[in-house]
């Protein structure tokens, strides 16, 4: 009995994340009992959700190397076997085998992780690993090897294309996909973050990964014509950011944006099909300076807001990225309330302070949840750090400045910059549904 | 069809009307109109066009070339049709499509790769000019010019329908030039993908001559004639055995849409108390235009094949201020919302402020949907179908309004013996999350739900000057008689009752007349709950039927107008004791009143034209759901806030999904059979109106429609066969 409890690790981390993956896979389920009814395979496919929750409960809690690693396995195998629940229909097993080939990849970066980090410490108790400091330079490999294993299964650039031609499946799979599976990465990193924590060029490199990842995934969701794409897109860019995250040292600042979001794309995802009654606003454009500059004072209420609520001390160290997001936030929504008169000026500075102090809360609450933990480590700033606000703040400029000038003849630079953009962000060619009678319900 | 010309173009050997007419129109999701997939072919006799159908539309594995060029064509046709999905749309649209492509193209590395290409360096702009050198380029004999452009549309047939409605069906729909695609300028813009992504393209005519296996379209024919024979042997035994019964003055009159979805709760209904009812296409006769007072937006609410002539506008009487408020209150925090959503940087703390209470909603949506609709409701506060509303129906001449009141009373014969309450009741149907919702609505009145339409009719009819002109006409309508408006829920089978300016005097007849709709309601639900494989008690089938119109998950709310297999022209004593399962259109008709045929030739060319674009949207998504229908639901994609995809990008899929005619993936909920349609009216009178109108002699002598007279001399069946003889069944 007590071997068996050695296999598992049961602390707050993998409690969150349990109940995440419970929460969302018994929603999906019942979800699915009235949406997929009628559906040939609904009895696999519900047999199959409720292993993959199994496996995923095991996977969060396990503390064997080798447990942790079947368990990683066997969870992407299910996902892929859901993926391709319309079998005969030759794009969607392609799309599955693409992400099985992804996932494949993922399972050997961790199988030379682990296997480095066993010939290391001769350890397969994941807690006694984290434990074991020293400076051998295949801890440095392996920390590496769950680097490329994280971004595999979060999609994170260049591993991206799976996610993006993953929109095939089912919408429940979506779901569960984009509010669980997807997440894996997030999680991985932080279950081994005391081996990132001790090298600082690491956390810099997923940094970079993670916001170069989460201005593509961005700039993608907002070109994309059709739903699912666009919530795809959107993935792709929250994962990046979440990597950011891991990579500012704020691992529980991750582990709470990969639950909220998780919930938050499941749900967009179940509601798509109402995709075409949602009516879309146009960008608030302030017409003149004064709205723009009055909206920034609501961007600093938001912020001041945040770092009030989430007790961060306002220092010149990682948080600031945090700040900053909900800076750009704050303004954001003062620019549509400051839009046409600033008589606004109170409301808006209250709705962005709500904002602020909502999301402050949520990183308050996780890092008190998470602090025995210590997942919350800010670091230092940096180059990478200052470039990375940086291109959050001049992205963010630049979609502002473009809805203000967009009946203005475009540039050359900008039409090929959106043909190229529009292309990188297509589904692989093989998964797309050239030809009608190509598509098969059965 | 009204807007068709059949223009020659002299320098082509082709037609683009013809080639153009082989892909149906597909209307937006917005207002889905149900269309004969094979409406082009429908010159063609049915057996011929099936075949033909098949050839064009059922054939598997293309090209792989040309799939590549689907594959860009449909890339290209997301971007610029978008109707707002995307934030960052594509640059140029406002130039035209064909002008915004060609300034793109050069950039798009996946189809021109290298920066110099010859064929492209040297294209002139307009688009006949690059059709004819395109099909230059690709060696297209002038004789096959037209085969070829055919391919370009139908290897594509759901992009190049809804061009086809861009082109020639949008009507009054005003659509910016940002998203309209001429019809020249798609198949010039396919000529040019074709010429650059595959020259030897001349290979698709083998694919295309190819024989597909004609087979399967004459045992499709056989399984519809048996079961087409079986269907009308069953329904004219019955209707022959019918006799008209002495009318008792009935306390209402309620008149009803022709939909199939009328039959059974009118059965419900008059089973409750003396009711007489009626059926009448749904807009009552009346082309409007409807104006929401709350932003400004309006629609057409009457059939696509006519054109709004009145707009009109419609307020809540009470609380017009408050609505209007609530209403700018939920628009401003969807701006808020949407504001930080799409757009860089904002999004990642969006996630983590709703993140939570998004969790909470799904949670109570997925498990309580009856407590997140009361949530929903009382926190919007809004559009409650049950308020008072007003409708200003000035914009309608007097003319104009004694001619729809007179029309709708004779087309339906009604003009003596009238109740105290006449109920004209539109229907709408209520569902979540449904993409398909505007296929349930009214399809009389373009997809749309049908109360305002019973509104202005009611409005109308009440109007002394109105009722004054009528007596001229010789309708007497008595003082003692007051018109309302109604709305049939046919997911959750409630009818509101527009009662507000019902004057006191009137007001006892109500309570009665409520209460039965509601015992009709609970007999009807129990009934539909049954259909969908649930048996409930009386009590509990509204309750379930409620459930279902309020579940997100609900892929099936209820079942529309799947099983419909006739209409039937004539009076209600015909159907009267009958059981039609709601299979039958029910058109209100008295020959007698008639002599003319006048208004049977209205009914047949309107009401049973509609009848028929149903039955055979019906029936082809439910024989070939990949070909003409849209799919299963559970990989739907939608974009461009217009259209339907199934998963990471495909054909647009017209027609109506797998979950709407199937009971699961392997059986049909629906039945395949041409729509038939029973008249009772002299044969002689049908021989002249089908003679005169060619429409009717086509889809006739085609056998698109099946015709049987009940003659009422004898109350005997006879068919009108294809050859427009008469055959005693």
């Amino acid at each position: 009995m007590s071997l068996i409890l050695n296999l598992f690790y049961i602390d707050r981390l993998a409690g969150i994340m349990i109940s995440l993956v419970a929460f969302i896979g018994i929603l999906i389920l019942i979800f699915a009992r009235r949406y997929m009814d009628g559906d040939a395979k609904h009895g696999s496919f519900t047999l199959k959700l409720l292993s993959l929750v199994c496996v995923l409960a095991m996977l969060v809690s396990a503390n064997h190397l080798l447990v942790f690693f079947v368990a990683w396995g066997v969870s992407n195998f299910l996902l892929v076997k859901l993926m391709i629940h319309k079998s005969h229909w030759k794009q969607a097993y392609r799309s599955g085998s693409m992400a099985g080939r992804n996932f494949f990849l993922g399972l050997i970066f961790l199988g030379c992780a682990f296997f480095c980090l066993y010939q290391v410490s001769g350890e397969t108790s994941i807690q006694s690993i984290l434990k074991i400091s020293s400076s051998d330079l295949r801890i440095y490999f392996s920390a590496m090897f769950l680097i490329a294993a994280a971004m595999t299964q979060s999609a994170i650039w260049p591993f991206h294309r799976w996610l993006l031609s993953s929109l095939n499946s089912p919408t429940p799979v979506s779901a569960l996909m984009h509010a669980g599976l997807v997440n894996g990465g997030g999680f991985l990193l932080a279950r081994f973050a005391p081996l990132f924590l001790e090298r600082p060029s690491l956390l810099n490199l997923v940094f970079t990964l993670g916001i170069l990842t989460a201005f593509l995934g961005t700039l993608w969701k907002l070109m994309q014509p059709d739903v699912k794409k666009m919530l795809a897109c959107s993935t792709m860019g929250q994962m990046g950011f979440m990597m950011a995250q891991c990579g500012l040292g704020l691992f529980a600042a991750a582990i709470t944006h990969l639950c909220w979001h998780g919930l938050f794309k499941a749900y967009l995802f179940l509601s798509s099909p109402s995709a075409a009654q949602e009516k879309k606003y146009p960008f608030p454009v302030s017409k003149t300076w004064t709205g723009f500059l009055f909206s920034l004072f609501g961007g600093a209420a938001g912020a001041a807001s945040f770092v009030f609520a989430s007790h961060t001390p306002f220092s010149f160290d990682s948080t600031l990225i945090l700040v900053c997001v909900a800076f750009i936030a704050g303004t954001q929504l003062s620019m549509v309330l400051l839009q046409n008169c600033l008589k606004n000026f109170p409301k808006a500075i209250a709705v962005s302070t709500l904002l602020g102090g909502c999301y402050g809360l949520n990183i308050l609450v996780a890092e008190k949840f998470l602090a025995p933990l210590s997942l919350f480590q800010p670091q230092p700033m940096n180059p990478f750090y200052l470039v990375g606000l940086f291109v959050l703040i001049v992205s963010w400029l630049w979609i502002l400045r473009k809805s203000a000038t967009q009946h203005e003849e475009p540039s050359t630079f900008w039409l090929r910059s959106y043909v190229a953009n529009i292309n990188a962000s297509q589904p692989a060619a093989e998964t797309i549904t050239n030809f009608r009678n190509d598509y098969q319900y059965k | 069809m009204t807007n068709h010309t059949n223009h020659m173009n002299s320098s082509h050997h082709f037609s683009t009307d013809h080639i153009w007419s082989k892909v149906p129109p597909f209307w937006p999701l917005r207002n889905l109109i149900a269309v004969n997939p094979l409406l082009g072919f429908d010159a063609l006799p049915f057996d011929t066009a099936l075949q033909q159908g098949h050839h064009y539309f059922q054939k598997k594995n293309i090209p792989e070339k040309m799939g590549i060029v689907n594959q860009v064509t449909i890339k290209w046709l997301q971007l610029f049709l978008d109707q707002g999905q995307a934030t960052i749309k594509m640059p140029l649209r406002d130039h035209g499509f064909l002008k915004a492509i060609c300034q793109l193209l050069p950039f798009d590395k996946k189809v021109i790769p290298t920066t110099q290409n010859s064929f492209f360096s040297t294209l002139p702009t307009a688009p006949e000019e690059i059709i004819e050198k395109s099909l230059a380029f690709l060696k297209i004999s002038s004789e096959a010019h037209e085969e070829f452009l055919t391919l370009m549309l139908t290897t594509l047939p759901g992009w190049a329908s809804y061009i086809n409605y861009l082109n020639y069906w949008k009507n009054d729909q005003h659509v910016p030039r940002e998203i309209d695609i001429p019809k020249d300028e798609y198949l010039a813009f396919r000529l040019l993908l074709t010429c650059l992504l595959w020259p030897e393209a001349k290979e698709l005519f083998l694919w295309g001559q190819h024989e597909s296996c004609s087979k399967e379209a004459e045992q499709t024919l056989q399984r519809v004639k048996t079961n087409e024979k079986n269907y009308r042997d069953n329904l004219v035994k019955k209707l022959s055995m019918q006799k008209e019964q002495e009318k008792l003055s009935p306390e209402a009159q309620l008149v009803f849409c022709i939909d199939v979805r009328s039959e059974p709760f009118r059965r419900a209904l008059e089973l409750q108390g003396n009711y007489e009812t009626f059926g009448f296409a749904g807009f009552f006769g009346i082309p409007l235009s409807i104006e929401n007072s709350l932003n400004g937006e309006h629609y057409s609410s009457c059939p696509v094949l006519l054109k709004a002539k009145h707009r009109i506008t419609e307020f809540p009487t009470s609380q017009h201020q408050a609505w209007k408020e609530g209403y700018q209150k939920l628009s401003l925090f969807k701006k808020l919302y949407q504001s930080v959503k799409y757009s860089f940087t904002s999004p990642f703390a969006l996630v983590e402020t709703l993140g939570s209470l998004t969790g909470f909603w799904m949670f109570l949506k997925t498990f309580f949907p009856d407590v997140a609709h009361y949530l929903k409701k009382h926190s919007t506060g809004l559009f409650e179908v049950s308020s008072p509303i007003a409708t200003i129906i000035d914009s309608i001449s007097f003319e104009d309004k004694c001619n729809y009141a007179a029309g709708a009373l004779r087309m339906i014969g009604l003009t003596q013996h009238f109740a105290p309450l006449v109920i004209f009741c539109g229907h709408g149907s209520e569902t979540q999350n449904n993409t398909y919702a505007s296929a349930l609505e009214c399809g009389a009145c373009g997809g749309r739900p049908g109360a305002p339409n019973a509104r202005a009719l009611a409005a109308i009819l009440n109007e002394p000057s109105v009722r004054k002109e009528l007596l001229s006409q010789n309708i007497t309508i008595p003082e003692t008689t007051y018109f309302l408006g109604a709305q049939h829920n046919t997911t959750t089978d409630e009818v509101v009752i527009y009662e507000h300016h019902l004057p006191e005097i009137f007001s006892h007849h109500l309570p009665t007349l409520k209460r039965d709709l509601q015992l009709a309601r609970a007999k009807n639900a129990q009934w539909r709950c049954e259909q969908l494989g649930r048996k409930y008690s009386l009590e509990k089938a509204p309750i379930h039927a409620i459930l279902r119109s309020r579940d997100w998950a609900q892929v099936r709310p209820e079942w529309g107008l799947a099983r419909n297999a006739a209409m039937v022209i004539g009076p209600r004593w015909l159907t009267k004791n009958l059981n039609l399962e709601g299979r039958t259109f029910l058109h209100s008709y008295n020959y007698k009143e008639d002599e003319k045929g006048a208004l049977l030739t209205g009914i047949l060319t309107a009401p049973l034209i509609v009848g028929y674009w149903i039955n055979m949207q019906y029936f082809f998504s439910t024989l070939d759901n990949v070909a003409y229908g849209a799919g299963s639901k559970v990989t739907k994609n939608i974009t461009g806030k217009m259209g339907v995809m199934q998963g990471n990008s495909s054909d647009l899929m017209n027609g109506l999904p797998l979950q709407s005619v199937y009971k699961n993936d392997k059986e049909p909920y629906h039945e395949l059979l041409r729509l038939l349609a029973v008249v009772h009216a002299p044969q002689e009178i049908i021989d002249r109106i089908v003679q005169q109108t060619p429409i009717l002699k086509k889809l006739f002598g085609n056998e698109w429609i099946k015709l049987v007279c009940m003659n009422p001399s004898n109350n005997k069946p006879y068919l009108l066969k294809k050859d427009f003889s008469w055959e005693a069944l």
